[in-house]
């Protein structure tokens, strides 16, 4: 038992023992992040605040594309859900939609909103609004018929349907909807500041976590701080899902 | 009749009032430049189609997204296969997944540039990196959740072994895999765009990027249209699979 839990740790730690070792055998040069060197990039970033400001405006980026998405997708995906004309309209669009990537919008986006970190915030909502919209649609759907009809029954008007029923029942998919979109929303940002970031000159006032690493790969080619800043990326994004799963289950209890 | 005209109509008379948007505000605006009319998007992918390059670029995205996707998945489905057969090797392999798994593809661009130069073989890599996960999540899950009173019919039956993995278990974890390779070719179209955008030398991304610099927007709004119709024709062609293949299945109803 005590040697099964053992195993975790030992995998990870040789993992880095490897890496520290490829290091200095020097092989490949510089291409290879080495644990001590990370831990000193590491103090050195936070010293100087650069890594916890990229990462909060970054952050800021993402949350406010999730929010103009979500003032967006949830009406959306809600009049789909209740409306089959709107769905059966609106449907196909989405899925065409879903099959261009966000990045692709970059060239669109910056033309249209200039390199100063909107165009980032745009393609965030677009990366953000189609899951939710889609969730949304899935999460009326999947409302107990009985449910709306029971309530229909005892007199309950559309508007006290919909307020009463319908919302409360489809809280525990809007939330995973949420979860899900705000992971594609900074799953897209590191994409979206990286390409709108090369071309304003990385080191400009709103660098966020992408455009600090445009600038290491493209000015100091620094591995170890490029290895730093996307583990920083995976933590923001266990900490958001993490976040948006106790946020769930405040929200609704009752799935428990 | 009246029920296909019932279907067809809402999306049709959707994206011809879509269009008449498009039209109007590129009217008003009347800067071919900043938006261009969906006449002049037509005439530019048309004749970028038959007289342009974008025969080439769409088939050195093709030759990505098959280098890449057929490692990435590959991989992914010999991994998860592995670990389900060997239980130790899944506790080693499980921390260094769980460790990269929420760094998404797009994380990994700065240090694929660093790794390969700006090459063909950045998509490449994201592409593999972004299929892996999905398929072996959703795999592992496959094989491991092969209901066990089958298995042990299936030997109280006097099934071999080997029958047994050939008669119950793949035919049960075969959905699975199948939805697992739909969601990797997703995330596996989006990295491939993020990468070639960012760090490539051909495919439709790069090409993006190209006529960005160009400022020629047209042909932009074409490359992404482009984008959209190859997107949508790859998933119909992953669930025409499925439909063939696993038709049967109970999860495939509500899996769809």
């Amino acid at each position: 038992m005590r040697a099964d839990r053992l195993i975790a740790p030992v995998s990870l730690l040789s993992l880095l023992v490897a890496l520290q070792v490829l290091v200095w055998l020097a092989f490949p040069p510089g291409l290879v992040p080495s644990p001590l060197g990370m831990l000193r990039a590491t103090r050195d970033h936070v010293q100087d605040l650069t890594l916890p400001s990229a990462i909060a405006r970054s952050l800021g980026r993402v949350l406010a594309g999730f929010l103009i998405a979500t003032v967006i997708g949830l009406p959306l995906g809600l009049l789909m859900g209740l409306v089959p004309a709107v769905a059966r309209a609106v449907g196909p669009f989405l899925d065409g939609l879903r099959a261009i990537a966000p990045i692709a919008w970059i060239p669109i986006a910056v033309l249209w909103f200039g390199v100063t970190g909107n165009a980032a915030i745009v393609i965030v909502t677009y990366a953000a609004v189609l899951p939710l919209a889609l969730s949304a649609y899935q999460g009326v759907r999947l409302i107990d018929h009985r449910l709306i009809q029971a309530a229909s029954m005892l007199g309950a008007g559309p508007m006290l349907r919909l307020v009463a029923v319908v919302l409360p029942g489809s809280i525990p998919i809007l939330i995973t909807a949420c979860r899900l979109s705000m992971g594609f929303a900074w799953g897209s940002i590191v994409a979206a500041e990286l390409a709108v970031g090369v071309k304003v000159g990385p080191s400009g006032g709103g660098a966020g976590i992408g455009q600090m690493m445009a600038e290491t790969l493209f000015t100091r080619r620094d591995v170890d701080t490029l290895a730093i800043c996307m583990l920083c990326v995976g933590l923001v994004s266990l900490a958001i899902d993490y976040l948006m799963r106790s946020l769930g289950r405040t929200l609704s209890p009752w799935t428990q | 009749m009246m029920r296909v005209f019932a279907r067809i109509a809402p999306p049709l008379v959707f994206g011809a009032a879509m269009l008449g948007v498009w039209q109007a505000v590129s009217a008003i605006l009347a800067n071919p430049e900043l938006l261009p009319p969906p006449r002049t998007v037509a005439v530019a992918l048309i004749d970028l189609l038959l007289n342009g390059d974008m025969l080439d670029d769409i088939i050195s995205s093709l030759q990505h997204l098959a280098m890449g996707y057929g490692a990435g998945a590959g991989l992914g489905l010999a991994l998860a296969v592995l670990c389900a057969r060997f239980p130790l090797l899944m506790r080693v392999l499980d921390p260094v997944v769980e460790l990269f798994r929420p760094i998404g593809a797009i994380a990994w661009i700065p240090f694929a540039i660093l790794m390969f130069g700006v090459s063909s073989s950045v998509p490449v890599f994201l592409i593999g990196y972004g299929a892996l996960f999905p398929i072996f999540v959703t795999t592992l899950a496959g094989v491991r959740g092969v209901d066990a009173g089958l298995l042990r019919a299936g030997a109280a039956l006097g099934a071999s072994p080997r029958m047994l993995v050939t008669h119950v278990v793949l035919p049960s974890a075969i959905p699975h895999v199948l939805s697992g390779a739909r969601l990797s070719l997703g995330v596996a179209w989006a990295a491939m765009i993020a990468a070639e955008l960012t760090g490539s030398d051909s495919g439709l991304g790069w090409r993006l990027f190209w006529y960005q610099e160009f400022f020629r927007m047209d042909r932009v709004a074409a490359v992404i249209v482009m984008i959209g119709v190859l997107g949508v024709m790859a998933d119909l062609l992953l669930r025409g699979v499925r439909r063939a293949v696993v038709g049967w299945s109970p999860e495939d109803q509500h899996a769809r």
